[in-house]
């Protein structure tokens, strides 16, 4: 649905305003507007069902060669034109500490229009057929009671509408619509020993870029029966030996595996040192492009933004820049950034289109796309019985990584031994430890493009203060070598 | 009340709501409202990139029809914005199964809270030129120590208000004033750092050349790091350490949801020994270690809590709903849904009680060989929650110490510890403890002390990069 043709009058207002400054250079107003419906049903009783609404304007502009940033919750020329001011006042008070300007290189205006593709518009769907698409797999986790202490299930969809119009000529009108749905039971045993199994992925992941056709496709009914047994079987399992093992991946873990190993440290902000103040630094650092071995060399992942279904896709970032797709990882060799405008430019090269806000309260930044492993061949299936001695991991429970994105720990909800190509044994509290680019690098099989879901992330943190994203990850189930496990 | 530099002031967000709620018509309601402005200076390369002027409006309403309930929640903080939202509320509650245990929304025989005073003026009504002028000469300090700063000043203020259709009617205005500053080797690449933070609700109280000198210090003093094999050390963990692991703990441990799922290191252990005798935790949302609204989002005066003392599990923290299922009490410690958290139970002070220690140097005295951690990097309390294991990484100064004092910088190390064994083992807390705003939330906090634990379990060693 267009937006309202107030919403474009007042943001020309704004640009109108700022760009009549003598000392403006570049200036952008960007409306965003976001309504969310969550539903959540636990031990059979709703838990917060209702709607939430959030729209503004946002000015981001460079005046005497610095950054300003102001917002207004208010869709009105008064508060757009005050924004402009707050805006102003920032950016010429920033100015007197005498930096050098900002380099931001100019592109060519950019006019159009992106629309998610859906089958089925999930706003039109009556709330008792979403609740009862959500209590039916709820009362089939708690069937037969003890020991599933506890069961929920959860729906949500997001509509985003956004507007860009910048003093370059830009007017990019966007409208997105993800959503999904997931589960989560949790078994309590006699010794008091708790136990979580949730589907399809940990809870979160769940989420796409499509249409209410993905609850279907989700398959929560079909599926309670076995997340309600693996969590009661989960309490009796040994806990993952200790020792250095093969171990595979399954999709939704390799999807966190990729989200914090490759996606992060590939975020040219942070390796540039802009984004100590709450998450870290990377250790891939501009002058190992095109020379770092990160991964063996089976090992290629890309940052795209045009994938269907995927978190990420759009037509344009948030600062104008059309959706591609690049190699972050070229056969195993470190070959680019995600990157801004500005970012891009401090190496001399061209923003990989990565710029996305949290609404319109927050300024635009470098976030994940679908930052995805590529293919390669064969099933999982086939992968467990190409594997001597190993340990399968599924579903993240716990994760940690440091500063530089380097050394990480995962643990997973449930893991299984494998023994001369079968899976002999469930195992609990499973984990795994290791530096990025030896883990990369020892990956040495990864499954082909009908095993390669999309897990869709949409609270990816980063920033200060903090900003949730919507990011996804297409993740093949994948082996690594001589890897480092054990229990919690 | 005024509320200078404020984006409303509290009596007329009050009033706001209690004229949506009068206009809306509906029974039975609730609508709580914050707004939030911000002035944000972000640095990193020593350069204000990201100077920021935030303004965060957001209401949350629920409506009833009977024991059927839905929510909505909005940004316009008009009249006819919250009208609105309460008439969307209505329209979806006759849809929503009823929840048999919903006790309704507060009534006007609630106790009201405490007056409490955080509103500072001078951080409400900070001007983007007063934060340039307060950073400037940190930026010229750090770049004349020859390393890079990167850090956030925010003055913010907090408008809340919530009113029923039970007669509830309140309303608060405080402010938070934040110093964070990074003393770096290098921009982005790791290296030395050191690190310094100041909260207050008076940015003028702030000592940022006083933070801005730990963090230089820290940084001179990590150069040149030795790597440690993973293995048990005794460690003396600064407060902003001690206070990520309290944080995670109220994550997993302190609401009634984890409780009654069994899944929190409380469940079926109150009045039990879960921890050791320094181990005293406390929700304090009234005393002076806190940023706190003194009410939560269901217009119940929050209070303090005990729910670990010296060791023994005393209780956890209950919104309406679950006090009702579990048949108690509320403890005022209903939160607002947002990006990160759904709502229900949740901690808003957490305190640490301190101990006898005078100083940090006297815990670092006691040790004849283990480790001084200044901060902990990314804990994830997932692992194991009813034991509560948690695992995470040192970060922005890391030193070694040998017969009571500190001899060397050392890498980062990955730690994996229940929290709870950990503090069994504890024999040392400071007096001293440190306020530290959440990274969710400016009104949301945890106070600690600093602690010596002997034989934590490192799980990885430091410098594994190949």
């Amino acid at each position: 649905m267009p937006l309202p043709s107030t919403i474009r009058t007042v943001c020309q207002a704004g640009l109108a305003h700022a760009t009549r400054q003598a000392d403006v250079s570049y200036a952008e107003v960007r409306f965003a507007g976001e309504e969310v419906e969550r539903l959540r049903v636990r031990d059979g009783v709703p838990d917060g069902v209702g709607r939430s609404l959030k729209s503004g304007l946002a000015v981001r502009l460079i005046a005497r060669g610095t950054w300003g940033f102001s917002c207004t919750p208010l869709e009105n020329e008064a508060a757009v034109v005050a924004a402009v001011g707050q805006a102003l006042a920032i950016a010429r008070a920033s100015s007197a500490l005498g930096r050098p300007p900002v380099l931001f290189p100019p592109r060519d205006a950019q006019v159009g229009r992106y629309e998610t593709p859906l089958g089925i518009d999930p706003f039109g769907v009556p709330l008792e057929q979403k609740l009862a698409a959500l209590s039916a797999p709820e009362a089939a986790l708690r069937q037969g009671g003890a020991p599933i202490k506890s069961a929920e299930a959860w729906m949500s969809w997001t509509r985003i509408d956004k507007l860009l119009m910048s003093s370059e000529g830009s007017d990019i009108e966007q409208h997105f619509v993800y959503g999904g749905a997931g589960m989560l039971a949790v078994a309590v045993g006699d010794d008091a020993s708790m136990q979580r199994r949730s589907y399809p992925g940990s809870p979160g992941t769940e989420q796409l870029q499509a249409g209410y056709e993905v609850i279907a496709e989700g398959r929560l009914l079909e599926e309670a029966p076995r997340i309600r047994q693996e969590a009661i079987d989960l309490l009796s399992a040994e806990p993952c030996p200790p020792g250095r093992r093969d171990v595979i991946l399954a999709s939704s873990q390799l999807a966190l595996q990729i989200h914090e190993s490759c996606g992060h440290p590939t975020e040219l902000d942070r390796a540039l040192g802009h984004e100590i103040s709450l998450a870290g630094g990377s250790f891939l650092q501009p002058p190992q492009l095109g020379t770092l071995r990160y991964g063996s060399p089976i090992v290629s992942l890309t940052a795209d933004s045009i994938a269907p279904r995927g978190l990420g896709t759009f037509g344009w970032d948030d600062e104008g820049t059309p959706a591609r797709k690049v190699a972050l990882i070229q056969d195993g060799i470190f070959n680019d950034y995600l990157s801004s405008r500005e970012t891009a430019a401090a190496l001399g090269r061209e923003s990989t289109a990565t710029v996305r806000a949290d609404g319109y309260n927050r300024v635009p930044m470098i976030r994940m796309v679908n930052v995805s492993l590529q293919p390669r061949s064969g099933s999982l299936e086939a992968l467990v019985a190409d594997t001597a001695e190993g340990v399968l991991f599924d579903t993240n429970k716990s994760w940690s990584i440091d500063d530089l994105r380097l050394d990480f720990q995962f643990s997973c909800e449930l893991a299984w031994e494998i023994k001369h190509g079968k899976r002999v044994r469930m195992l609990r509290d499973a984990r795994y430890t290791g530096a990025t680019p030896d883990f990369w690098g020892s990956c040495n099989a990864i499954t082909g493009p009908e095993e390669a879901r999309i897990w869709g992330l949409s609270t990816c943190g980063k920033g200060d203060p903090i900003q949730a994203m919507q990011v996804a990850h297409g993740a093949p189930p994948a082996r690594f070598s001589n890897v480092e496990v054990g229990h919690s | 009340m005024k509320a200078d530099g404020a984006a409303i002031a509290p009596d007329e967000l009050a009033r706001l709501l209690a004229a949506a709620l009068a206009r809306a018509g509906e029974a039975e309601a609730e609508v709580y409202a914050s707004w939030q402005r911000r002035g944000f200076a972000r640095f990193a390369l020593g350069e204000l990139g990201q100077h920021m002027l935030i303004e965060e409006p957001h209401a949350v309403v629920r409506v009833a029809r009977g024991r059927r309930v839905a929510e909505t929640s909005t940004t316009r903080l008009d009249e006819q914005g919250l009208v609105e939202a309460i008439q969307s509320a209505a329209r979806i509650a006759p849809e929503v199964p009823e929840d048999e245990s919903f006790p309704g929304f507060a009534g006007a025989s609630e106790p009201a809270p405490p007056a409490v005073q955080r509103f500072v003026t001078a951080t409400a009504a900070s001007t983007p030129d007063q934060r340039v002028e307060l950073l400037r000469p940190v930026l010229d300090r750090v770049a004349a120590a020859g390393l890079v700063a990167t850090g956030v000043l925010d003055a913010t203020s907090s408008v809340h208000a919530v009113a029923t259709t039970g007669g509830v009617q309140r309303s608060y205005a405080g402010t938070t004033a934040l110093f964070k500053i990074w003393a770096l080797e290098s921009a982005g690449s790791g290296g030395a750092a050191g690190h310094g933070l100041a909260a207050h609700a008076d940015v003028g109280a702030l000592d940022l050349a006083a933070e801005t000198e730990r963090a230089i210090r820290d940084a001179e003093r990590s150069r040149d790091p030795i790597s440690l094999p993973a293995g048990r050390y005794d460690v003396v963990l600064e407060p902003p350490a001690v206070a990520e692991l309290i944080e995670w703990f109220g994550m997993i441990a302190l609401g009634a949801r984890e409780y009654d799922q069994g899944a929190s290191a409380l469940s079926g252990r109150i009045g039990e020994h879960i921890s050791g005798t320094a181990f005293s935790v406390t929700e304090d949302p009234l005393g002076e270690l806190s940023f706190a609204v003194p009410f939560d989002r269901e217009g119940m005066a929050r209070r303090r809590v005990p729910l670990v003392e010296r060791g023994v599990a005393r209780g956890v923290l209950y919104d309406r709903s679950w006090a009702a299922r579990l048949g108690t009490h509320s403890t005022g410690s209903a939160s607002v849904p947002s990006s990160f958290g759904e709502g229900g139970p949740a901690p808003s002070a957490l305190v640490m009680d301190g101990g006898d220690a005078a100083s940090v140097d006297e815990l670092i005295a006691g040790l004849d060989r283990g480790l001084h951690v200044r901060r902990l990097h990314y804990v994830n309390g997932m692992l194991e929650p009813r034991r509560a294991v948690m695992t995470g990484l040192t970060r922005d100064g890391t030193f070694l110490v040998e017969n009571g004092k500190p001899t060397r910088a050392v890498g980062n190390l990955r730690f994996t510890d229940s929290l709870l064994e950990a503090f069994e083992r504890a024999d040392g807390v400071t007096r001293l403890r440190q306020l530290l705003p959440n990274w969710w939330s400016s009104t949301g906090s945890v106070a600690a002390p600093a602690v010596r634990i002997r034989g934590l379990s490192f799980s990885s060693g430091s410098q594994t990069r190949s």
